[in-house]
């Protein structure tokens, strides 16, 4: 049933496959940024094409930019410090992997970047260890060192008050994956904090009219507010009249419907239509198909999980895989 | 499942507690334990990939020469190895044009029905279209690998070997009878009848059938001298007969020892039982139409003729039972074994369970011996409940499993019986003759669902089927077919496999633009030639790069290049250079209108042509010619303001030539007012200073100067 594709190499952590899943980029413990690609297109195995050095402390995370921008990806590492990497050739020198821009900070560790296409600019949404949100527009786009900062926030029902102080474990952010030309940038933020106020998963939409970023909807039950969030995932909508989100908490995958026409305050509907426990504690990793359908999740069991819906509406548990040597 | 239970009570659409168990697949990855973390991650379609990573070892740096992790990729919702990877794509390649057929029909018989504005939407005829695509489906679904057929027919061959069937045949066999096949209706048992013999093979490999036992028997048959001794002999003919397999019957009653030539004087009326028997088989009258050459049986089209012949028949039978004859006849096992025949001809239900071996070969016996007649699927659904309870289902066969659901009159349990025993490909395929089966059926599978996003069930499928051909880059070409046979939600599923699809190669590129301009799909297809157009300008393929930006009108990123040529010429403009972006002007200008600026590249390269003469020939008609270029361009709104002075600098010869002036008073006086203006602009906090030498100015201003003061001598 399953077939081998890529062996990775020693101290790998963490792995992050392109938009159409012809390149994986993988990082490890010594900070080195590797990218795997299919030599032969017939054929399924991959080969490591570059290996980069791109930071003294271990990669935690590989986020790939949008395909319009270009080969690059985005590098958290350990120390929360963030940089861009690009594959290009320069004034005639052979094609590799050159930095384009680094988001370091002293302080406050980068915990979660991704990249959202809206009609005219890639925005770039990053999440800080003290609670902050941070939204980057590209300025120009054939050069990814030109960010402008368009908005900082923290991920709170009440952009009024402010919380000070927040220490957070960790973020998930995920873009609305809608193209459409019409469609206003959204995405969905929670974090894993010792604020209450900021954890609970909430939608953000950017208001063109007053250029600001405003949250639009908050996924959480009355009570679990407070929750921490492990992960958050945007399902793709190929045409429903309503979003679908998840959110992983200690309680457990919670699918959401969001709706899509604001009521007056312009906030948008939501509805919890299941809450999916499976794996036990932490959820790692959440990901949607490609059409929206089944969800597919990893956690601390060490399973992954496959979750889909019912012809009644009802979620539930599709299969699991159990990863053995 | 832990999980399944657990919190049901929370969530607003709470778990059954009946809920199905999931599958746990093992995934196998081959590493060394301990696994320190998974991550996933969609390709395209249904092929799921999980990154495994294994936990450094203590003493870190130290590699024990193991792989620091492994990818594995699975696919869902894949069907079973009975058909090979090779064969499902001749299947899934096969089957896309009778069912596109069957949609360009659907919809011109909806469009002709909107117009007569008739009350039944679909053409009195319709089912003889959805049993050609039947059909045609059916065809494709025959096992490549054929057995060579002996040429000599060998009388002690009971069983023909014939290509060996697969279970995706015979499920669509069932669909096609019981939904597809109107004109047979009236002669439904007997089809089933056909349709067991074609496929009882396919449940020998779980439990005991007439076919293996006939098999058995077939190898036994050689090394046996008097067969009529042997009881398995009366035992296989008997249970052939009572699932009707007549001619396997009569040949095996003509082996009987009796028929041999010096046994016949002492063996008669044994002989002439054996006979009798043997003619009632071949007289059984059929509710048929029509049987096949070399078929045994009378076939009666109509109900009251065939009641008639039927009767008739089990008198006979009925007359032979009680002859005297039997009297006679000193074969013991002979006389038992043709009696036990009778009693399964006459339908006597124990014979009739003893000499079958599962629930369908009893029930295909009662409809030849016991209730002929049986029409309506409800009544047939109470027959099949009954002989699974005289046969109670030892091994469940995923046949049986759809025979139960079609007779029990549930269209959704059908459907998940296909589901989950034959895959998508057959769930997509078959819901055409399902609708076709009852309005009912065509109202359950094509009403749209709120619990589904607002799709029916029959869109549901064959977004499913979709995705599955999706995720083959043999197959991904045929998904839209099917996505376009979605009314609501294929479209988009469409542009997301279209948007993924690779665009490095032009080949691929220019085949996936293709099929975007034939569904109308603009945009999807000025986002993947923009994802290409970037692609090779990074990757040093600047020409490539401009062109696929050009194709996808993106004058967001043409202004940047352009942009970015502006500022390269600004830098250097020496010849080498030159001629590398000479090439990217001759690109970018064929559609001057998307980047205005390039005019002014246009015609400063046309500037730099003729200065390069200049520089070569120099010749004053050459020189001539330059300046003209110049007054163009500094008299050209678009050209940048930071180009004015080097472009004066690199004209400094011209404007101080040897021979004569060159530029005429007025032409020296616009010169001179675009320094003035640039000496203006230098005090502006956002001028861009031209990377010249800092006397560059006033070498100019003196050049112009001197100009003016010849010309005005010459004029």
């Amino acid at each position: 049933m399953e077939k081998s594709l890529v062996t990775l190499d020693n101290g790998t952590t963490c792995s992050s496959w392109n938009y159409n899943g012809e390149r994986l980029a993988t990082g490890s413990v010594d900070g080195t940024l590797a990218i795997f690609d299919s030599i032969d297109p017939a054929s399924s195995s991959f080969t490591c094409t570059s290996r980069s050095r791109v930071h003294e402390d271990s990669v935690v995370k590989v986020v790939w930019v949008p395909p319009e921008y270009g080969d690059a990806v985005g590098c958290i590492c350990a120390d929360g410090t963030l940089s861009l990497w690009e594959e290009v050739v320069e004034d005639a020198q052979p094609l590799q992997w050159k930095l384009c821009k680094s988001f370091g900070s002293n302080s406050n560790k980068v915990l979660d970047v991704q990249f959202g296409v809206s009609p005219t600019s890639l925005k770039m949404v990053i999440a800080y260890s003290d609670g902050h949100v941070k939204v980057y527009e590209l300025l120009d786009p054939l050069e990814l060192k030109s960010w402008q900062l368009q908005a900082e926030f923290q991920n709170a029902s009440d952009s009024v008050s402010t919380f000070g102080k927040a220490l957070c474990l960790s973020a998930s952010v995920s873009w609305n994956p809608q193209r459409g030309e019409s469609q206003q940038s959204s995405f969905v933020l929670g974090f894993h904090s010792d604020t209450p106020q900021l954890n609970s998963a909430k939608v953000w939409e950017f208001d063109q009219d007053h250029q600001r970023w405003l949250p639009v909807a908050e996924l959480a039950l009355h009570g679990d507010k407070g929750d921490q969030v492990f992960t958050v995932a945007w399902a793709p909508n190929i045409g429903r009249p309503y979003e679908v989100i998840a959110v992983a908490t200690h309680k457990g995958i919670a699918i959401w419907h969001l709706g899509l026409n604001p009521d007056i305050d312009g906030r948008l509907s939501v509805e919890r239509v299941a809450l999916l426990s499976g794996h036990d504690g932490e959820v790692w990793q959440m990901e949607w198909d490609m059409s929206g359908m089944t969800l597919a999740t990893t956690g601390g069991d060490g399973m992954v999980r496959l979750w889909q819906s019912n012809l009644n509406g009802v979620w539930h548990e599709q299969a699991a895989l159990e990863p053995t040597s | 499942m832990p999980g399944l239970t657990a919190d049901s009570g929370n969530a607003l659409v709470p778990l059954s507690p009946e809920a199905h168990v999931s599958v746990v697949y093992p995934l196998h990855h081959g590493l060394k334990p301990p696994i320190s973390r998974l991550s996933i991650s969609w390709s395209r379609g249904n092929a799921l990939r999980v990154s495994v990573f294994r936990e450094l070892p203590a003493e870190s740096g130290d590699s024990d020469g193991e792989a620091g992790g492994k990818v594995v990729q699975v696919k869902l919702g894949v069907a079973d190895g009975e058909v090979d990877d090779a064969q499902w794509r001749r299947i899934a390649y096969g089957s896309v044009s009778p069912f596109a057929l069957l949609q360009s029909r659907r919809n011109s018989v909806l469009a002709l029905s909107k117009m007569s504005m008739s009350s039944s939407p679909y053409h009195p005829d319709w089912w003889e279209y959805v049993m050609e695509y039947s059909k045609d489906i059916s065809s494709l679904l025959d096992n490549a690998k054929s057995l060579p057929n002996s040429v000599i027919d060998d009388p002690k061959t009971v069983l023909k070997k014939v290509e060996e069937p697969t279970c995706l045949k015979a499920a669509w066999g069932l669909l096609e009878i019981f939904y597809a096949d109107k004109e047979s209706q009236a002669w439904l048992p007997e089809q089933i009848v056909d349709w067991l013999a074609d496929y009882d093979i396919l449940f020998s490999g779980t439990q005991a059938t007439v076919h293996s036992k006939l098999v058995e028997f077939q190898k036994a048959i050689v090394r046996l001298q008097t067969i009529e001794d042997d009881p398995r002999y009366w035992e296989v003919i008997t249970s052939a007969l009572a699932v009707g397999w007549l001619e396997i019957v009569v040949k095996l009653l003509r082996l009987h020892g009796s028929y041999q030539l010096d046994q016949l004087s002492n063996r008669e009326t044994e002989n002439g039982l054996v006979e009798a028997v043997a003619i009632l088989i071949s007289k059984m009258p059929r509710m048929r139409p029509e049987l096949e050459a070399g078929r045994l049986g009378e076939c009666f089209k109509t109900k009251p003729d065939f009641i008639k012949a039927w009767e008739k028949w089990r008198a006979q039978i009925t007359k032979l039972d009680c002859s005297s004859f039997w009297v006679q006849c000193d074969h013991r096992q002979t006389r038992d074994g043709l009696r036990n025949m009778l009693q399964v001809m006459l339908g006597n239900t124990n014979n009739l369970c003893t000499s079958t071996c599962h629930w369908i070969e009893l029930y295909i016996s009662h409809f030849l011996y016991v209730r002929p007649f049986t029409v309506g699927l409800e009544s047939m659904h109470a027959l099949a409940q009954k002989c699974i309870q005289l046969k109670p289902i030892s091994s469940s066969h995923r046949l049986m499993g759809l025979i139960i659901g079609i007779l029990g009159e549930n269209t959704e349990v059908v459907l998940a019986e296909c589901s989950r025993a034959f895959g998508p490909w057959m769930v997509a395929h078959a819901i055409e003759l399902l609708t076709a089966g009852s309005d009912q059926a065509e109202i359950i599978l094509q009403e749209e669902r709120d619990n589904l996003g607002g799709i029916s069930i029959e869109e549901l499928h064959r977004l499913v089927y979709a995705q599955v051909l999706s995720s083959h880059a043999l197959t991904w070409q045929i998904a839209p077919i099917y996505l376009t046979s979605c009314m609501k939600q294929g479209m988009g599923l469409l542009e997301v496999l279209l948007y993924k699809q690779p665009v490095q190669d032009n080949q691929m590129l220019l085949k996936t633009t293709e099929i975007c301009r034939l569904y109308d799909l603009e945009s999807i297809s000025s986002s993947i030639m923009k994802i290409a157009g970037v692609y090779h300008w990074k990757h040093g393929r600047k020409g490539s790069g401009v062109f696929w930006l050009q194709q996808a009108r993106d004058e967001f990123r043409l202004n940047r290049i352009a942009q970015q040529l502006f500022d390269f010429v600004g830098r250097s403009i020496s010849d080498e250079s030159f001629k590398q972006w000479e090439g990217l002007i001759e690109l970018l200008g064929s559609e001057s209108k998307i980047a205005g600026g390039l005019d002014f590249l246009h015609k400063y390269r046309d500037f730099k042509k003729s200065l390069q003469q200049v520089q070569v020939g120099k010749t004053t008609d050459a020189a001539q010619q330059a300046v003209e270029s110049l007054i163009s361009l500094m008299r050209n709104p678009s050209t940048p303001q930071r180009f004015w002075l080097p472009l004066l600098h690199d004209s400094l010869k011209l404007l101080s030539w040897q021979e004569r002036p060159l530029l005429n008073v007025n032409q020296t006086n616009l010169l001179l007012n675009k320094l003035q203006e640039l000496s203006m602009a230098r005090l502006r906090p956002d001028f861009i200073e031209a990377n010249l030498p800092p006397q560059a100015l006033s070498s100019v201003r003196l050049a112009l100067a001197t100009n003016l003061g010849r010309a005005i001598l010459e004029e």
